[in-house]
């Protein structure tokens, strides 16, 4: 049934504002609640995956037929997209006991419910909404580990986040100037003859930045290293992995539906591949693990954008390549550096402590530079394969940028492999070396496992990527679903 | 170097909002969506106040995720402060007047409070607006006397409570064959107190909500202010 798509967006808000109430009866069962309902949800979106012959459809939210009031589009990148939010959700639950249990656990269905928002949404301003909430309760989360360093990253995150806010409030301010509305189907039939102008370029500039702080693009993800740093590593995993890809996201519908100039494609490629220089030089000379994992996330991201700056099929299934693949690797990486944060050169040896946990960083490393097996060899030769495509000398810098990016990567992923294998010196105990703790151990290792199964069936995972490209990048399939009146209800 | 980057970026930003409002034609905004919902919104939820059926009608999720940010707010501010208690008494009580008129404030707030709930689908007013009423309500008498408490629990559970029935009055339209927060119970009473059929208890949840939210977390950033 189609209208029960809405409810893994409304159950986890539900289990949130509930989630206190019943703490404070009982944790045993409260315990139980946020799993339940991420569970659930699961449960409809993946039903949906597989009966999914109908799609796309549009869900009109109380009623009313966009583009009057709210709907949810879902094609396969929304779903899919959703169903990544609640299984994401589910495997970094933060199921730590402590007084303060209950609040870290409504927050993170706040946030499971808000990114699952920013998936489906099909108006502009329910997205900005939802991206508020994103914000808010990151917010709590980051700052949960109380210490002064945490404080700090907040503080930064949240100037950087409310710039943001306010930068994307005032580029759909313009375009609801311009156009008297924010249903994004109506807006891509408007666009054309009314936002193909300055201040249509404007407007997708601001917002650009905007939702760029999410997206950690280049100007303004100064944040990045610190946050990641300091908050627990299943926030930093669910920030890097999920998180920002639902910003790119919102930008990728922009591009596709209602913004079509050059400029606007050419600030985003410039931007993306100043993120690739910025992020890798930074994250070769990070001397932190969680740091260089947030700086190569950086340089990834740029990558991203370089790839979202061919808004075609082939582009878009580039877009999709990397986004699922970072996600994969870097939510994995993430969970490595739980046991491993602090500084590298406290890793030497640790291969012997955690030989499990060393083989599974050598996979993701490389796979993230792009060994041929590997899907990551896949994700990047579909993007170099478009750029050299491409005739404008920008996209042959952008080309350059991202080899020399990845023998920068090879460099310093494997400086740290190297280390990891180095013999113990003498006067250090083994026991001293840290080591990943089991939970998050499992929890890699099963990113490592969706790795080795995404490098086995390629072909297939290609051709769904392609699919769900095709779909993503029909903007005619999308104002046809949405305004032709498919709205539940009367 | 760090002030030049921030002045270049204030001006050019000031540079770029200045160009863009020469390009504005203010006056006549496209009210596309604005005068469609403005020709059928009485008929279609019943009330008066167009704005409540644009807030609760037809962008109702939009006031169910603003309403999640309010509570998320409240949560990441819980998390921060933590769970520190002030020792009573540690400042002066107020004067005579200062507590004889908050406690003979509070009734009247909250009439006018939930009076503006009530009547936030026919005239200007709803949900948000007199729940803040109800937070100064209660809010007011711990300003006259710092050592009084409110009873957390109790407010967590209205706030709770009333922000799960506005998804669980969300939740009964899809049970009956309706789209997720469709408005129901539409009577033929439009402009009269009992209309506009389920927005007016949704206003209601919003109302206790936000009173319970706000009074909560100026009670717990007043006691922990007084604590340092």
């Amino acid at each position: 049934m189609n209208s029960m798509v809405v409810l893994p967006l409304v159950l986890p808000l539900f289990g949130a504002f509930l989630l206190p109430i019943i703490m404070r009866a009982s944790v045993g069962v409260g315990l139980w609640v946020g799993p339940a309902i991420l569970l659930y949800g699961c449960w409809i979106l993946g039903n949906q995956w597989i009966s999914g012959t109908a799609m796309p459809f549009s869900l009109a939210i109380g009623g009313f037929a966009p583009p009057m009031g709210i709907n949810l589009y879902v094609d396969s990148l929304a779903l899919l997209f959703a169903l990544a939010v609640q299984l994401l959700g589910l495997i970094f639950w933060p199921f730590k006991l402590d007084p303060e249990t209950a609040r870290r656990q409504a927050l993170m269905l706040l946030l499971v419910a808000a990114s699952t928002g920013l998936a489906l949404s099909g108006d502009l301003f329910n997205l900005y909404v939802f991206y508020e909430l994103v914000a808010v309760a990151t917010f709590g989360l980051i700052s949960a580990s109380s210490t002064g360093s945490a404080y700090a990253a907040t503080i930064r995150y949240l100037i950087l986040s409310g710039i943001g806010s306010v930068l994307t409030l005032l580029g759909i301010a313009l375009i609801y100037s311009q156009t008297g509305t924010l249903n994004l189907a109506h807006l891509a039939q408007l666009a054309p003859e009314q936002l193909n102008n300055k201040l249509g370029l404007t407007a997708f500039l601001s917002i650009l930045i905007g939702v760029g702080v999410k997206a950690e693009l280049f100007p303004v993800n100064t944040w990045v290293p610190e946050v990641y740093a300091t908050a627990a590593s299943r926030v930093s995993a669910f920030l890097a992995g999920l998180v920002s890809k639902l910003a790119l996201l919102i930008i990728l519908r922009l591009l596709v539906l209602i913004f079509h100039q050059q400029e606007a494609i050419q600030v985003m490629l410039f931007l993306g591949i100043l993120g690739v220089v910025s992020g890798e030089l930074a994250a070769w000379r990070a001397k932190d693990m969680r740091r260089m994992l947030a700086f190569s996330s950086i340089g990834q991201l740029g990558m991203i954008f370089i790839a979202l700056s061919i808004p075609d099929q082939a582009g878009l299934l580039a877009v999709l390549a990397l986004s699922f693949h970072h996600l994969l690797v870097k939510s994995g990486l993430f969970m490595l550096a739980d046991g491993w944060g602090g500084a590298i050169e406290n890793l030497r040896g640790a291969a012997k402590r955690s030989p499990l946990a060393a083989i599974v960083f050598i996979l993701f490393s490389l796979s993230l530079i792009g060994m041929p097996p590997l899907p990551g060899f896949w994700a990047k030769f579909t993007l170099i394969t478009e750029l050299a495509a491409q005739t404008s000398p920008l996209y042959l810098i952008g080309l350059a940028v991202f080899l020399l990016a990845t023998v920068i990567e090879a460099a310093y992923l494997f400086r740290l492999a190297a280390l990891l294998y180095r013999p113990v010196s003498e006067e250090k105990p083994i026991d001293t070396i840290p080591k990943p703790a089991g939970v998050s151990l499992v929890s890699a290792s099963l990113f490592g496992v969706g790795l080795l199964a995404a490098a086995l069936f390629i072909t297939p995972v290609g051709e769904l990527l392609n699919h769900v490209a095709g779909q993503a990048a029909n903007a005619e399939l999308y104002i046809d679903t949405v305004l032709a009146g498919t709205g539940g209800g009367r | 170097m760090r002030n030049l980057t921030g002045l270049l970026f204030a001006g050019g930003l000031g540079f770029m909002l200045l160009s863009i409002a020469s390009g504005l034609d203010f006056g006549a905004p496209p009210m596309l969506v604005g005068e469609a919902i403005q020709s059928v919104a009485p008929q279609e939820t019943g009330a008066t106040n167009i704005v409540t059926s644009v807030v609760l009608g037809y962008r109702g999720i939009d006031t169910l995720g603003e309403l999640s940010i309010l509570f998320a707010a409240a949560a990441a501010a819980g998390l921060v402060l933590g769970r520190r208690h002030t020792t009573a008494g540690t400042l002066t009580e107020g004067g005579f007047v200062l507590r004889y008129g908050g406690a003979m404030l509070f009734p009247l707030l909250m009439t006018i409070g939930f009076y503006i709930i009530f009547h936030g689908h026919l005239t200007p007013g709803g949900g948000f607006q007199g729940g803040v009423i109800l937070a100064a309500a209660f809010f007011l008498p711990l300003l006259a006397r710092p050592g009084a408490r409110l009873h957390h629990g109790m407010l967590s559970m209205i706030e709770g409570f009333a922000g799960s029935s506005f998804i669980l009055i969300g939740l009964v339209a899809l049970a009956e064959g309706e789209a997720f927060l469709q408005p129901m119970l539409i009577q033929d009473t439009l402009g009269q107190l009992v209309s506009a059929g389920t927005l007016p208890l949704l206003y209601l949840a919003v109302g206790l909500k936000v009173g319970a939210e706000l009074a909560g977390l100026l009670s717990h950033l007043a006691q922990t202010e007084s604590e340092a």
